[in-house]
């Protein structure tokens, strides 16, 4: 089976702009993408928060409430529901002082996949091992 | 003159604001600035809260990034939306939006 490598790579903070929202919906939708695709063919998404994108992964988002959208939170919990691979900068949360209690989880949806806290080197090698890299 | 600036940005504004000098400067964090009042980078505040200037952030836009009052610099007072009109009518005669 031939797969390709996406990097979906998130680098600006949430809401006032749509390119964050914009990433992740772009990286969920490989779940459809199959059908353009030839048999045997697929590709592997992978959701990279680098810079003052980490700031999207903070928890407890209350975007309905004050401006009537869908949370950037919702969004990341729904890619880690399709079992998305995501992954967070730690120098970039350590930088900001961001702990880690207060990043955004979907345990409570019954997701397996949780945020991977990694160092920049790991993202840097999902670059590298990537076929398409796309910048939000 | 008495200026309110509305930082909307977080890495992106810093210089404009640091030249803007005025008898009396507000500076009004709202959207991506609410990060100004909240995140330390390097554990050093904005060097936006430096200046000599009233500061205030928006309730509204800390809540929705998954902010709260706890995480606000003891520098900055958090607003809501009925506040800032107070602001812009009562307090600044100029508003400009960066």
């Amino acid at each position: 089976m031939s797969m390709i490598d996406l990097a979906f790579i998130i680098q600006r903070p949430p809401y006032k702009s749509e390119t964050s929202t914009l990433g992740l919906t772009h990286a969920i939708s490989y779940q459809v993408v199959d059908m353009f695709l030839d048999d045997g063919q697929g590709v592997i998404p992978k959701v990279c928060f680098i810079g003052e994108g980490v700031f999207n992964c903070i928890s407890e988002h209350k975007s309905m409430e004050n401006y009537g959208v869908t949370s950037i939170e919702s969004h990341v919990k729904n890619s880690l529901l399709v079992d998305l691979d995501m992954y967070v900068c730690k120098e970039d949360i350590d930088r900001f002082g961001i702990p880690e209690n207060r990043l955004v989880d979907a345990e409570d949806m019954g997701a397996d996949k949780k945020l991977q806290i990694v160092p920049f080197s790991e993202i840097q090698n999902i670059l590298n091992n990537s076929k398409h890299i796309f910048i939000f | 003159m008495k200026l309110g600036v509305f930082v909307n940005e977080f890495k992106t504004v810093v210089e404009t604001v640091d030249r803007l000098t005025a008898e009396k400067l507000g500076l009004i964090f709202i959207q991506n600035g609410v990060f100004h009042a909240t995140i330390k980078e390097n554990g050093k505040s904005s060097p936006l809260l430096d200046k000599t200037a009233n500061f205030y952030v928006l309730a509204e836009d800390l809540a929705t990034r998954g902010l709260t009052d706890a995480d606000v610099d003891n520098r900055v007072k958090v607003v809501n939306y009925g506040d800032v009109v107070d602001l812009i009518f009562n307090d600044y005669e100029k508003i400009v939006w960066l």
